[in-house]
């Protein structure tokens, strides 16, 4: 059996294990590690975008919004009339409506991805960045003037159906997914078409086809982390998935290295635990953590984690 | 007499009020190896835009085994049978050697992107075929050596070959070579020569060269196209060329048209 994945069975199986001992473990670290997964998920699908494909996006948590937004309409909304009023908790009709839910949310998010990876076709670089940026703020304007939805308030009461093991599956999933595709002959073209798009053209690839690919598989992924964050934190504000989102997203990809899957999954586990971490210092856990990212960006500019001699070259922002 | 290859008609391709290719007429019959040169902004490699489809012509056409290009994209154009390589290297600056040549046989593996998901037989066989291809490729070009090293870090002169191998990758009939031998020494030039002949010999393609050094134009073509401000000012076999009185004016200026040697 391939490698890849025999690493995404064992993934589950470590998912499964660790749902299994849920009742055991401290709820803080589950807390913990349900922000590190919904993290990594949202690094691993935005390094596709902006990584491997170099489409720089300060979108992701539009993204996010969407897939959020979309699963809980499902499990919210038509929920009660697909299960009932009360199934058993943690039941398989929860389940089942749990997956459903967050299938609608990536299928929702990846269609929202299509339709901003259609001006990606004509900018690039800094003009791309605002059109995403532009993207996200229109998203959660409608959202926030949207009455249905909650409007500013949000959405609230939603069931609590994120469990350890949806986030790692749904994590194991985002890093086979992404990892499949890149390493495949198929994939080298996300990363010809950032390197050299004419030269890519010339070598018989439609760098088109693979910038919407890009946006489409990374929005997907980026819509079930969002029905992840919503089904954890039971209630979802519009507020909550403003730029800044973005940019925590875009700084935990740079910092592992733009494309480099492994690194941007490690930087995602620490900059999720590091204001855990900064916890006693209180107040100045803010002051302390952007003082870290401008050190780790001057002394490792080429990504934490990435170990290669050569100094990539820098990204198009 | 068969068919032509590539037949450019009245090709014209203008920025604004320049014209870079004026009404040119280009036929390259099936197996021709032809040199297209020309003093420095004459236009030919505005000529190679235009046939590989970065350019639109203003008027006139391209045609290629007969079938028209206009509106297609430039990567149908490679899909089709035309490769190319570009005067200033382009290689992929995070790809490996090996890696270069395997993206061009995109055009050629049989799985798909999902396959790729599912991780069937059907995948597995496909990328090791694509790899065997390029493996081979490389093999025949000397370049198995720097196999996985970053394209970047080759000498200047394997760069250019391997964007001569990544453009055989994606199997074309008819090769555009632009300048291949820029920047390289006389030793280099002179392996270049063997090497366009032994690709044109072994692939059976058909080459159109845009190529400033004499000695390689003079070397390898069968015939030469001249351009000079977007106007093709002569056509023949390099012996012609060399001594029509038009190309040495284009080069040297009016008051050298009478000769090159009396002065």
């Amino acid at each position: 059996m391939p490698k890849p994945f025999l690493s995404f069975l064992l993934a589950l199986c470590g998912a499964w294990l660790v749902s299994a001992l849920s009742a055991h473990l401290d709820p803080y670290y589950l807390d913990v590690l349900i922000g590190v997964g919904i993290n990594i998920i949202l690094a691993v699908s935005l390094n596709l975008i902006a990584g491997h494909t170099g489409q720089f996006s300060l979108g992701h948590a539009g993204f996010m919004a969407v897939g959020a937004y979309a699963a809980t309409a499902v499990s919210l909304f038509l929920g009660p009339h697909l299960i009932g009023d009360s199934p058993t908790p943690g039941g398989l009709a929860e389940n089942t409506l749990f997956f459903a839910a967050l299938v609608a949310g990536g299928a929702a998010a990846a269609v929202a991805g299509l339709f901003v990876g259609i001006p990606s076709l004509r900018l690039r670089g800094d003009y791309l960045a605002l059109v995403t940026l532009g993207f996200g703020e229109i998203i959660r304007v409608l959202l926030q003037n949207f009455e249905p939805l909650g409007g500013a308030l949000g959405l609230n009461g939603i069931p609590p159906y994120t469990t350890p093991f949806w986030v790692i599956a749904a994590a194991a999933l985002t890093v086979f997914v992404v990892g499949c595709l890149v390493n495949s002959t198929y994939g080298l073209g996300f990363r010809a078409v950032r390197d050299d798009e004419i030269a890519a053209a010339a070598t018989g690839l439609n760098p088109s086809r693979y910038k919407v690919v890009a946006f489409t598989v990374g929005a997907f992924f980026a819509g079930i982390a969002g029905a992840l964050f919503g089904h954890f934190k039971l209630t979802i504000t519009p507020g909550g998935f403003d730029f800044t989102r973005s940019i925590e997203i875009v700084v935990i990809v740079i910092l592992g290295g733009l494309g480099n899957t492994l690194g941007v999954i490690l930087a995602a586990v620490l900059l999720t635990l590091l204001p855990e971490f900064l916890r006693p210092v209180a107040e100045y856990r803010l002051v302390l953590y952007a003082a870290l990212l401008i050190a780790i960006m001057l002394l490792r500019p080429q990504g934490l984690f990435n170990f290669s001699l050569r100094r990539p070259a820098a990204p198009r922002v | 007499m068969s068919a032509p290859l590539l037949q450019l008609t009245q090709a014209t391709v203008r920025f604004g009020g320049l014209t870079a290719v004026d009404a040119l007429d280009l036929t390259l019959k099936e197996g021709e190896l032809v040199g297209l040169i020309g003093p420095n902004g004459a236009g030919k490699t505005t000529a190679f835009n235009l046939i590989t489809g970065l350019y639109p012509p203003a008027t006139g056409s391209v045609a290629f085994a007969g079938r028209p290009l206009a509106g297609l994209a430039p990567h149908c154009i490679v899909a089709a049978g035309i490769a190319r390589t570009f005067q200033n290297i382009r290689l992929f600056g995070s790809l490996s050697v090996l890696d270069h040549v395997r993206a061009a046989g995109n055009l050629h593996r049989t799985a798909s992107p999902l396959h790729a998901l599912l991780r069937l037989r059907t995948f597995r066989e496909s990328e090791a075929a694509v790899t065997a291809c390029a493996d081979e490729l490389l093999a025949l070009f000397n370049l198995s050596c720097f196999r996985n090293a970053p394209a970047r870090s080759l000498p200047y002169g394997e760069q250019r070959r391997l964007e001569i191998v990544r453009a055989l990758a994606t199997r074309p009939r008819l090769l555009l070579l632009d300048e291949p031998a820029a920047g390289l020494n006389p030793q280099e030039k002179i392996e270049l020569v063997a090497l366009i002949q032994r690709v044109h010999r072994e692939f059976n393609l058909t080459i159109l060269l845009v190529e400033h050094s004499m000695r390689v134009v003079m070397g390898v073509c069968q015939r030469v196209a001249v351009l000079d401000h977007g106007k093709k000012i002569a056509e023949g076999s390099p012996e012609a060329i060399r001594q029509n009185p038009a190309v040495i004016e284009a080069y040297l200026g009016p008051d050298h048209a009478t000769g090159l040697f009396h002065h």
